[in-house]
Formats: structure tokens, sequence, C-alpha cells
């Protein structure tokens, strides 16, 4: 071909490694931005939607030597996969609401967290169910081509990606403008408010823990379709939940637009990280990746302090 | 002093009354020796039980949890302090620990000075980090609720460990210490100077002196009002912003101080206090939050779960009881299934007081509802049910 690919591609990788994010941004928003429960666990919903993503569609593998293989391999269409992906992250969702989400945000936060380190471990260590350090490779993308050509593929993977988020989106508008929508604002400004006007508050927000949950376990089958290979130590780490904190305060909490625009400027500081990495001389290669958390944390201060509503603050709604 | 002594000299038996009279101990006294000498019961009929039903080895697990206890207790009085005071949860105190301990290890190399002198150093600079987080940060965030401090200290974490990060090298380190061979006491259980000892000694002494700066000082008493109710603590003249300063002071110089004995047993890296952090929660929570006494307690329960898990884990891991991989690795999660319980059971932790109007949690409700409905024979009147 005349025109060269390659830059092509890497942009692409860019855009749908954003949408999965903006995805969990939009769980976490769902979840803090118009309920106020404040979720420390999202590597963990993204673990359960991953693993169970590549349980379902990877092939059979056996074990073999120098791989301890993994559960599953049921060989199943890829739609199959999202959708057991986002009950399985819903389901363990609601379980971890029960107790929790009546508890005062800084609970919820630490043991939100723990839950989500613990999932870790377990991935990392329960080698003859995931595999371990080692992973699961051979996740099959959207279109198989013959022969394998880089380029479509990453297109296939960018328009899949981008029509997930585009109806996700519309969806998330319509349930956040429903009267359902409105309570769940309500339950975050005044809970007791709510209450009184007859909610079953907890219901609520159990239901929206769960949904946000699923949002996240979608994340999670969109990752692993897309990178094709799913590895427990550095893609789950508690720095992924924060970084899905900063998209969202970035944004603005409580807006659909702000949690997009969040999630493509923050991943595209880290792509932009990764694409220096080749420009700096050797003995800075490290520090470009680690300066880039640094003003991820210098963002998340500042924002807090002086910006707290986002970029896009949130609509003002007046009664009339 | 002329009768006193007349008196004295009168009677041997009245110098005998008068002197007891002097040192007779006041009943709180008397209570809490009594209390000192329960906890130190319970401790070596602990021990012992352990080791006669399971033998003497297994006290090295013990020993670890000890190990541990004290380094978490020193950390969770820290940061049960500054939650109590300013009610938010600080995530960027296990980087604040790996930061005392980096700064310790400075001292330590470069000045070529013992770790004892590392170890002053770096409980002054912490203290000074502390205020200034405060002044600089935390101060514009107050009355913002809970989120708003939570996700700056993520941010101050974040900047911590990738500094270090990205001056110091992702590379481990050691203190330089005097090489110290572990006693050998039976086979499988020693006893190790630097390891088992220090750590302990300080703990304790850590222990003590927050005891004692909140029970005697005037500054401790007003930490206390302070974290009880801010604004009664205002009205009654206490310099609520000096108390805090302190409070994020004292708490600050605890986090380097627990970092240093973190980097004592084990080796010293940037992710090393981020991953002791949850523990350090679950040990503020189990206790009861806002609380030292309660700190206290949870730490010991958080390590001695953890460490007292690995043998029964090790079993677990055997291929003829269910050859789970990796077994031990999952000790790190036993503390917060802890937590956890307690979190459902008792949000207010197991030294904490309930609060007056306490809801009880969902699992509980339920499960009383149906026991109420059992025993209850009479049908529930309307208006019972609420909504």
């Amino acid at each position: 071909m005349a025109i060269d690919t390659g830059i092509l591609i890497n942009v692409g990788f860019f855009v749908y490694v954003s949408i999965v994010f903006a995805i969990l941004a939009l769980g976490f928003n769902l979840q803090w931005g118009y309920s106020g429960l404040f979720n420390a666990g999202i590597a963990g919903f993204f673990l359960i939607g991953a693993y169970t993503a590549a349980f379902a569609i990877t092939p059979r593998t056996p074990p073999s030597v120098g791989y301890p293989g993994h559960l599953g391999g049921f060989d199943l269409p890829l739609p199959v996969g999202a959708v057991l992906a986002m009950v399985a992250s819903g389901a363990v969702a609601a379980l971890v609401a029960l107790p929790t989400v009546r508890l005062r945000a800084d609970y919820l936060a630490i043991a939100t967290l723990a839950f989500a380190e613990v999932l870790r471990i377990v991935a990392i260590n329960l080698e003859s169910i995931t595999a371990g350090t080692i992973g699961i490779p051979g996740l099959s993308p959207p279109i198989v081509f013959n022969p394998p050509n880089g380029f479509l593929n990453a297109m296939v993977k960018l328009g899949v990606s981008a029509a997930i988020l585009l109806g996700l989106f519309m969806t998330l508008h319509f349930i956040a403008e429903s009267p359902w929508g409105r309570v769940l604002r309500a339950i975050r400004d005044d809970e007791e408010a709510t209450m009184a006007l007859g909610k079953n508050t907890f219901q609520y927000k159990l239901q929206v823990f769960a949904i946000g949950g699923a949002l996240m376990g979608l994340a999670g089958w969109l990752f692993a379709v897309t990178i094709n290979y799913v590895e427990p130590s550095g893609s789950f780490a508690p720095t992924v939940t924060f970084s899905v904190w900063v998209m969202v305060i970035v944004g603005g909490a409580g807006n659909l637009r702000g949690s997009i625009v969040g999630a493509f400027v923050i991943y595209g500081l880290e792509w932009l990280s990764v694409q220096l990495k080749d420009f700096v001389p050797n003995q800075f290669k490290d520090t470009v990746f680690y300066t880039r958390l640094m003003i991820v944390g210098i963002l998340l201060i500042v924002l807090i302090i002086y910006r707290p509503e986002g970029i896009l603050r949130e609509k003002k709604r007046i009664l009339r | 002093m002329s009768p006193l002594s007349q008196e004295n000299l009168s009677s041997e038996a009245a110098l005998g009354s008068r002197w007891r009279e002097a040192f007779r101990p006041t009943p709180r006294v008397r209570r809490l020796f009594f209390r000192g000498l329960l906890t130190v019961a319970i401790f070596v009929g602990f021990f012992a039980s352990l080791a006669t039903l399971f033998g003497i080895a297994i006290l090295q697990y013990a020993i670890a949890g000890l190990r541990v206890s004290s380094i978490v207790i020193v950390a969770a009085i820290g940061l049960t302090l500054i939650y109590g005071i300013r009610g938010f949860a600080n995530f960027a105190y296990g980087d604040l620990m790996t930061l005392g301990a980096y700064i310790a290890l400075l001292v330590n190399l470069n000045a070529a000075l013992s770790i004892f002198w590392g170890a002053l150093v770096s409980f002054l600079v912490l203290a000074v980090v502390g205020i200034l987080l405060e002044l600089l940060i935390f101060a514009r965030l107050e009355g913002r609720g809970p989120v708003a401090p939570i996700v700056a200290s993520v941010g101050v974490g974040l900047i911590i460990q990738n500094g270090i990060r990205a001056i110091g090298t992702t590379q481990q380190w050691l203190f330089q210490v005097p090489a110290i061979q572990e006693i050998p006491i039976v086979p499988g259980l020693g006893f190790h100077w630097i390891r088992d000892a220090t750590t302990l000694v300080v703990g304790f002494a850590f222990m003590i002196s927050v005891h004692v700066l909140l029970t005697y000082t005037n500054l401790g008493k007003a930490m206390r009002a302070t974290a009880d109710n801010l604004e009664l603590a205002k009205a009654t003249g206490i310099d609520t912003k000096r108390v805090t300063y302190a409070a994020w002071a004292v708490s600050c110089s605890f986090a380097s101080t627990a970092g240093i004995l973190l980097g004592l047993i084990g080796v010293i890296r940037p992710t090393m206090g981020f991953e002791v952090l949850l523990l350090v929660f679950a040990a503020v929570i189990v206790g009861g939050i806002g609380s030292p006494y309660g700190a206290v307690l949870g730490g010991l329960v958080i390590g001695f779960s953890q460490e007292m898990s690995v043998p029964v884990l090790v079993w677990l891991g055997r291929p003829d009881v269910i050859g789970l991989e990796h077994s031990t690795a999952y000790k790190v999660a036993i503390p917060f299934i802890v937590m956890i319980a307690v979190l459902i059971f008792r949000p207010w932790g197991i030294a904490g007081r309930p609060p007056a109007f306490a809801r009880r949690v969902f699992l509980v409700e339920k499960l009383s509802e149906a026991i109420g409905r059992r025993i209850r024979f009479a049908p529930r009147t309307e208006g019972e049910e609420g909504g």
C-alpha cells in the first residue's frame, strides 16, 4: 500500500482503548456522578468482565508445557461473551453492593478497593483457572481476515467499539433523563429527603451499582477482545481505578459527554507518553512514564480544589 | 516535719501503714494494672495453648503476627488520628510510609549514619510534610464531604510514589544495618534481634507515647475533643486549626516510623507502602475509626489473622487436601475478609461506640426480622412496615 498504515493503526489503538476507558468512566459516572456511590473497585469489575469474556470466547486450550491452561475455552461467539461478561460483572456488583452500599462514602471506597485487590490476588495466583501471570492469549478479533491484515483489523475494532460507545451513550442519556435517573440524582443530593418522598433508596442504589458494574464488565470484554490478551498484574491494578476517577473528574461528574471527553484526554496523555518514549534518551525512558502518573496526580489535586465540576459542568435543571 | 518524724519514731507499725497509705493504688491504677495483667495472661495463654496443640514451631507464625501487628499498629494509630480529626480516609498514607523509609535510607546510605539517625531525620521531615499537606491541599477541601479529600489524597499518593520511581528508580534497597544472625530456639523457630525485637519495642513505645499524649497533655486532650465534636471544641476555645496541624505532624511522623520498620523486615521499594495501605485501613476499620485504642486492637486482629492463617493455608495447599496452588499468597486476603465481616455486623468497629441511631445492616436486619416473625406470634400491626 502506498500510504503508511502503521501510524493509522497506532491512532486506531489509541481510539479504541480510549473507548474502553470511556465505558469504564460512564459506568463510574453513573455510580458516582449520578448517585453518589464512590466505587474504588472499578478495576475489579473490569477484571471480571475481561476474564469472563476470555473464558467464553477462547477456543479450548489444554494445559501444556509452560502453560498451566485456564478455565473454559467454550469458543462462543463474541456477542455472547459480551452478554456473559455484563451479567457476571453486574451480578458480582450487586453482591458487593448488598452489604456495602449503605455504608458512608469512605467505607464504601475502602471496601470496594479491598474487593478489587483480593480479586487481583486470586487472578494472579489461581493458575489452574486464570493461567496466572502468563495470562490468557489468543482471543480472536471480531472479523478474521485472510491473509491477516493489521490495518483492517484495527479499523474493524475501532468501528465496533465506536458503535458500542454510541449505543451506550444514547441509552444512558435516555436512562439519566428518565424518572429513574431523576431519583438517582435526588439520592445523590439528599438521600433523607428522597426517602421521605417514599422512595426505597437502597433498591435504587443496588440497581445503579449493578448497572455500573455491568458497564465495567462490558468494558472488560471490549478490552480483552481489542487487546487479544488478558493478564492480571498490570491491566487491573488500582492505577486503572484512579485513572478512571481522573477521567470523570476532568470531564465533569454527572455528565455523560464529560466522561467520554475525560477518557480521551487522560488516556491521550498516557498514549503520548508511550509515543514519546521513542524520542527521549535511554536513561529517561522510564521517567517519562512515571512523570505521566505524577501529572495525573497533580491534575487530581488541582481539579478537585479549583474546578470540582470538571471541564463540562453538569446541566442545571430548573423546575418549571 | 517534726510531728511526722516523732510519730514515725514512736511506732514501727504506724510507719508501715503510712507508707502503704501513700502508695496505695487508686482504683483507676488498680483497674489499669489488672487490665494489663489480663492482656498479658491472654497473650501467654494463647501462645502456650498454640504451642501445646500444634508443637512449638507454630510460634514462628505467632512471632510473625506480632511483628506485622506492631508495624500495622504504628501506622494505624497515625492514620486513625487524621481520620478522626479531619474525617476522611487518607489514601496517601501508604506512600507517606514509603517516603519516610526512603528519607531514612538516604541518610543511612549517604551520610553513613546509623538507621536511628535516619529514623529521626525522617520523623521530623515527615512532620513538616504533613503540615505542608494540610496547609497547601487539605485545608482548602474542608467541608466538602469525604470524597473530595480522598481524591486529593490519591493524587498526593500518585505524586509521591511516582516521584520516588522517577528519581530513585524501581530498584530495591536495604538499610545498612549490622548483620545479625537469627538466634535459633528450636528447629523451625528463631528470633532475630532487628526484625523481631526492634519492631516490637518500637511499636510498644509508640503505643505508650500516644497514650501519654492523648491522656496527659493539653494538646492530646484538645485532639480528642476536636475529633469528638469540632463545633463544640471550637466553642470551648480550642484552636482547632493548630490542633489539626499538630495531628497531621504526628500522623505523618508515625507513617515515617512505620515505613522504616517495614523496610527493616523486608526490602525498600516504591510500592512497599501502598501494598500495606489496605491492611492499615482494615486495622483502622476493625478497631473503629478515630480511636487510637481501637487501632491497637484492630492492628493485633489484622496482623494475627494474616500471619496465623499461613499454617492453615499451607495445609489447604497440600495436594491431598485441596491442592490450592500458591496457597500462602492468599494470606493478604484474610484481613479483608475480617474487615468485611466487621463492616457488615459492626460498622463502628469492635472497640468503637455505636451511634445513637445505628441502623442495622441489611443482612442482620433481614435475619432479625425473620427470627422476630418466628418468635412473635401476634400478627404485625400496620404502620410497622416502613416504606
